[in-house]
């Protein structure tokens, strides 16, 4: 006996999703691997450890509505799971305390959510080196700062986690945007649409602002940095008009934008196109989030990027289709349901466009510049042993793995599978798409023989069956 | 270096880390209560046998595996502390073998 949907992550789309399945009579099943529903970007809004929550900003603080909304809706959350196969019968399998869960579904909705665009300047692998995100993360789940640190890189969230750490009177030693100075030009045509979504634009702004004002300093239009340090991160190096200036701290935090955390559709065997306005890969589906495989529906960023507000359209506008494909609504139903939202897509896309103009990251901050440069953390492979790689006839990603065993440690090619794309693509001089990605397979996490061992099928009417 | 915004009086959990007996809120993830106590190594890498620490923070970079009561290859990231808890650097590399 299977669920009529399982949804694979609780952020703010798959919780759309589950608030508009149930207003309709269909209890999904939702999976997620944090704590509480919330996701990445409202995580811990519902319980945060810090004095005063709100320093964090109301997009913030209102996620706790969309929680609260969730939680009632009666949906069967699990939390702690974590999805590592779906397979085309839709046969869904997470671990969860150390044991092996399967459930099925007739429709799988997909919301993975987004990750952090890799950043491979020198010494990106040195610890004290971590992402904006990771900020971010430790900021809100545990309420943890780093003091005296240096930020850099380019995009809303790098600026976003500045502003609040500056809020919470926490030392930022310094600002180091890589925003090139060109993207201003290139990105001014684009503002009339941006004008579409006024507070957004105002909300950006006022953000710089709050920087500016607190007197960080702040070094702009840089291209070229390098963490110094021999076993950990001292300090990081950046080109100026002036000369190298070094800035000594002991936690840098890069940030150049998001991509679709796409290891889990990609498993799958969903396909995916490349869009060169966000410079990352999206599924391909229809506006309703429908997939090649039509009983699969994908939202939120891990579709393409929209940010959270879009994430909330589409897990709803997905949940619309699903309630269609089960025959809770007709045709004309969801399309009149489906209105509103699909409006207010329209207004973000033309924001998000101006976004990703203006913060559309460097090509020499994408791919590594240093011979010596880690692609693969995992398996410590360089651009060097790439391009000896390539040279010896590995012409596509996978080729490219098995010969250099780049993208075959833990993280499955998370985090340098963007990189050998467009590496591929330059050297090959062929679009990225001809290039493709490497071909993923499940489990999509470490796993034991003995987890694998303890086996469960979870289905609706009893929590657990042997 | 990491600190923590904290000031309410939550329960907490006594958590060693190589070794070292630490304090740390009920509900940190491990990877929180290895910066609190500024152990932020996690683990040694694959070949050259460079320390690693946390990167991504939400479970996407693997590189905060750590050895959790014994059992290694836990992402310190997204697990929560519990009493008793013994966290290690993981020094698996190429070189070890498995005891068989």
């Amino acid at each position: 006996m299977g669920y009529d949907c399982v949804i694979a992550g609780a952020g703010p789309a798959g919780m759309s999703a589950a608030v508009t399945l149930n207003e309709y009579g269909v209890a999904s099943l939702v999976l997620d691997r944090g704590v509480r529903a919330g996701g990445q970007i409202f995580r811990s809004a519902a319980q945060s450890p810090l004095p005063d929550a709100r320093v964090l900003g109301p997009d913030y603080t209102s996620g706790a509505d969309l929680i609260a909304a969730y939680e009632k809706s009666g949906s069967q959350h699990i939390s702690g799971a974590d999805v590592w196969h779906i397979g085309p019968d839709s046969k869904v399998l997470f671990s969860k305390d150390g044991e092996t869960c399967q459930a099925e579904a007739r429709e799988v909705l997909l919301c993975p959510g987004a990750m952090e665009r890799p950043m491979p300047i020198p010494g990106w692998t040195l610890p004290g080196v971590m992402t904006a995100g990771a900020a971010q993360v430790m900021l809100k789940s545990d309420a943890m700062v780093a003091e005296g640190a240096v930020f850099a890189g380019s995009g809303p969230l790098l600026y976003l986690i500045v502003a609040q750490y500056l809020r919470l009177g926490v030392k930022v030693r310094a600002l180091v945007d890589t925003t090139p100075r060109d993207n201003y030009m290139q990105a001014a045509p684009m503002i009339i649409g941006a004008l579409s979504a006024p507070s957004m634009l105002q909300k950006g702004l006022l953000l710089l602002n709050e920087i500016r004002r607190a007197g960080v300093p702040v070094y702009r239009n840089i291209n070229q940095l390098e963490v110094i340090g021999e076993t950990r991160a001292e300090g990081l190096r950046i080109q100026t008009p002036k000369g190298a200036v070094d800035l000594e701290t002991d936690t840098v935090f890069l940030h150049h934008g998001v991509m679709p955390n796409a290891n889990m559709t990609r498993a799958l065997g969903l396909e995916h196109i490349w869009n060169e306005e966000q410079l990352t890969w999206h599924v391909k589906c229809n506006r309703f989030g429908q997939t090649s495989m039509s009983h699969v529906s994908v939202a939120g960023d891990g579709a393409g990027i929209t940010g959270a507000d879009g994430a909330q359209c589409e897990g709803r506008l997905a949940a619309l289709n699903i309630l269609k494909r089960l025959g809770c609504l007709s045709l004309q139903e969801r399309d009149r349901l489906a209105a509103p939202d699909l409006k207010t897509l329209r207004k973000l896309a033309k924001f998000r466009g101006f976004i990703d103009r203006l913060y559309r990251p460097l090509k020499s901050l994408r791919v590594p510049q240093v011979e010596n440069t880690l692609v693969c953390r995992c398996e410590e492979r360089s651009l060097a042993d790439l391009r000896d790689g390539f040279e010896t006839g590995a012409k596509d990603p996978n080729a490219l793995k098995g010969l250099t065993r780049c993208g075959m440690g833990p993280c499955q090619g998370r985090q340098c599978g963007p990189m050998v794309s467009q590496l591929l693509s330059d050297w090959r001089q062929e679009p990225i798409e001809d290039v493709g990605y490497y071909r993923l397979r499940s489990p999509q996490r470490l796993l034991s023989l003995e987890e694998f061992s303890r086996f469960e099928v979870i289905s609706p009417n009893q929590e657990a069956t042997q | 270096m990491f600190r923590s915004l904290r000031t309410d009086a939550n329960p907490t959990a006594s958590v060693t880390v190589n070794g070292h007996s630490v304090e740390v809120p009920m509900g940190q993830t491990v990877w929180s209560a290895l910066a609190l106590s500024g152990q932020t190594t996690t683990r040694k890498a694959a070949l050259s046998g460079n320390d690693r620490s946390a990167y991504c923070a939400m479970g996407v970079c693997f590189e905060c595996l750590v050895e959790i009561d014994g059992q290694s290859n836990q992402q310190a990231c997204l697990r929560q502390v519990t009493d008793g808890m013994c966290i290690a650097t993981q020094t698996i590399t190429e070189q070890t073998k498995a005891d068989l």
